[in-house]
């Protein structure tokens, strides 16, 4: 993985004690608020209902065992003992105390890792595919170029202050894993008719109040070019953006009003002023970060591993985990192994620092002391040998994360919502549970097959419920929690925004209206390989609205 | 709703050092148990709560400073199901949720 350079040893170093220094002013009364609010969420430290919560970054989702483990170590020692894995590949802790912020960004950067870039109005942790590097189907390894784009946007003094935060994603093979349509910039890296490698690049998607999947902007952008036709991109947002009404100062806003060939207009426009001041890096720069993330040193296997097959035929209960949690490698002989943090009726996304440290251990003893973090908040361990999935799995048991539901009904991704967020309207988390729990028959599960399920406890969908093939949105209603469900979103090649069914439901009947809809479409599909999207996307909303609301 | 008696109300904040929920007691402190919380029965009361709340962020003693709305009745029980989870703690985490009241001594 990537080692810091001295130049961003020094930097995160400075910031940490520049922002040390902050908080003490703001101990002391020096600093007012007003004037530290800005400050501390340029440094990933929001104020919940319970008490400050801190942002970690996870650039692209690639963690070292060693910074799990001091991951783990922090949730111990500043936090209740756990943290909470996001849909933005960062780590969240939710009862952080200010005054130990300094000794805790300190601790952080002695891995290498901080809170910049996870909140603010600048560039925002660069997202990409958690099976980079590994995947079969990779065209090139994504954390390159993303790395090259963080390196270029850390405290880039221009976007630093952008008019809304910015979010870029990366993925690396045709099958979209970093859902790069609802990013501000989704950059998909594909192979020209010429063979050559490049970089097709999506502007002005988003979640929040205004769902957008982004236009195709430029279909191809070669590799020497990307951070000048990047920049270009940026530059006519920030002349235009609109600062003065935050709902629409989302690049998604201007691309939407200016119209995509306008907006792709004006880029060209602007490129030959970015590529003449230089923004591009020379091509050995880029192989040497590309270098960082050279393959490990592989073991030579020869397929089909014995123990493996024979572990499979053995355990029938191994062999279904297998099927949705293991991922194929590029490599023979070996897997990339997803854990599953949706244990029947737990938190979507947390774990606790025993579970860290095990993960982290399991990192070093069988992948290659490497682990990842995806958008649907569960954790990767990219190298596992075939040999030993089986022990991988009964040491996952032992800490609770054998759930064999990847892409399942119960993989379901849920925001903080109104048990920790101190904007949201209903609580996300306990429907997660009971829909868990409701659909925990693992039998049923395959029977219903690939459904994902999103939720978002307000309308800024961190909870990804648009992309949601049922999206759970709660909402307040005089005081009471209801919740309004949208079907037929996607957040991968195929893209789409889930479409709002009808009134909501309380908390009581939202269990019961998902089973519907899941009842409907199991009548309703034309063979069992048909999904649940797929069945959608041909006869669209009305017999699922009919099984919830009647015929009207 | 039709109510006889004017909305009763308390203040509520965020304790700058640590981000700790508090009340603001009858004794003029900040706690960590709504129960403790001084109750404005009247319009001058919440106000007078109102402009306490607003000299302690002044004095960087609390952030994120509201007069909410409680029940009828003694003891302050918050009336919206946000103030309620904020009294306590998350609802999915019980074993982590703290007690409206101080522990009995
Ligand atoms: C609990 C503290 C959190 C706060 C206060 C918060 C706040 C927000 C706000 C205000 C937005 C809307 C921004 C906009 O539309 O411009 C947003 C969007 C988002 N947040 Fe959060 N969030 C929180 C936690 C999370 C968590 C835990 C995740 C991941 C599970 C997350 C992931 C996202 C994503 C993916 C978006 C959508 C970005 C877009 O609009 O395109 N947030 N968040
Ligand atoms: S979607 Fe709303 S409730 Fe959920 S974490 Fe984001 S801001 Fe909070």
């Amino acid at each position: 993985m990537y080692i810091y350079d001295q130049f961003d040893h020094a930097i995160t170093k400075e910031r940490v004690a520049e922002f040390s220094q902050q908080v003490s002013r703001r101990l002391t009364g020096e600093l007012s608020e007003e004037q530290f609010r800005p400050l501390r969420l340029m440094n990933g430290l929001y104020l919940q209902l319970h008490a400050y919560m801190l942002r970690v970054a996870i650039p692209y989702g690639t963690l070292s065992s060693k910074q799990l483990h001091k991951l783990a170590d922090i949730a111990k020692k500043y936090d209740r003992d756990y943290a909470h894995f996001t849909t933005r590949q960062n780590i969240q802790y939710n009862w952080i105390k200010l005054d130990q912020v300094p000794d805790l960004l300190a601790e952080l950067a002695s891995v290498e890792m901080h809170a910049n870039q996870t909140s603010g109005n600048c560039i925002r942790n660069v997202t990409a595919d958690q099976f980079a590097g590994v995947a079969g189907d990779e065209i090139e390894d994504p954390r390159i170029i993303s790395e090259v784009i963080r390196q270029w946007s850390t405290f880039h003094p221009e976007f630093s202050f952008l008019p809304r935060k910015f979010k870029i994603a990366v993925t690396g093979a045709p099958k979209d894993r970093a859902a790069i349509q609802y990013h501000d910039i989704g950059i998909h890296i594909v192979k020209n008719d010429a063979g050559e490698t490049g970089y097709a690049i999506y502007v002005g998607g988003g979640m929040g109040r205004t769902p957008v999947v982004a236009p195709l902007i430029k279909p191809f952008v070669a590799r020497a070019d990307l951070l000048s036709y990047l920049e270009a991109c940026l530059r006519v947002y920030n002349l235009h953006g609109r600062r003065d009404n935050i709902y629409k100062a989302r690049i998604k806003i201007l691309v939407r009003d200016l119209g995509p060939a306008e907006y792709a207009r004006q880029v060209e426009e602007m490129w030959p002023m970015t590529r003449a001041a230089g923004v591009d890096v020379p091509a050995g720069e880029v192989a040497r970060i590309a270098a960082f993330f050279a393959p490990p040193a592989y073991d030579k296997i020869l397929e089909p591993v014995a123990a493996f097959t024979a572990a499979k035929a053995k355990y029938s209960a191994f062999a279904r985990w297998v099927q949705t949690n293991v991922h194929p490698h590029k490599v023979p002989g070996y897997g990339a192994v997803t854990i599953s943090l949706k244990p029947i009726g737990g938190i979507p996304g947390d774990a606790s620092s025993a579970q860290m440290h095990a993960i982290a251990d399991m990192a070093d003893t069988y992948s290659l002391g490497e682990v990842r973090v995806t958008h649907v908040q569960n954790l990767v361990l990219p190298n596992v040998k075939q040999a030993d999935l089986f022990a991988v799995w009964q040491r996952l048991g032992e800490i609770g994360f054998a759930e064999g539901n990847v892409g399942l009904i119960t993989d379901i991704i849920a925001c903080p919502g109104l048990d920790y967020c101190s904007l949201a309207n209903a609580r996300s988390i306990p429907i997660a549970q009971r829909l868990s729990q409701k659909f925990a028959d693992l039998d049923r599960q395959h029977n219903i097959g690939p459904l994902q399920i999103k939720i978002s406890g307000c309308i800024n969908a961190c909870g990804h419920h648009h992309a949601g093939h049922i999206g759970i949105l709660g909402v307040d209603k005089a005081g009471v929690e209801l919740y309004q469900l949208t079907l037929g979103g996607a957040g991968d090649e195929t893209a789409s925004i889930g479409q709002l069914l009808g009134p909501g439901f309380t908390s009581e009947d939202i269990v019961g209206a998902v089973d519907k809809l899941v009842n409907t479409y199991l009548d309703l599909r034309e063979k069992p390989s048909e999904t649940f999207l797929e069945a959608y996307r041909r006869v669209g909303p009305a017999p699922f609205k009919e099984s919830l609301y009647g015929r009207r | 709703m039709a109510q006889a008696k004017p909305q009763n109300k308390i203040l509520t904040a965020n304790r700058l050092r640590n981000g700790e929920t508090v009340y603001y007691t009858a004794a003029g402190e900040w706690s960590p148990y709504v129960s403790e919380a001084r109750i404005a029965t009247t319009a001058e009361d919440a106000d007078a709560l109102a402009k306490i709340g607003a000299a302690a962020y002044a004095a960087n003693t609390v952030i994120d400073v509201a007069v909410i709305d409680v029940n009828p009745g003694a003891g302050a029980k918050p009336s919206h199901i946000r103030e309620v989870i904020r009294a306590t703690g998350p609802t999915v985490r019980v074993d982590l949720n703290k007690s409206v009241a101080p522990p009995q001594r």
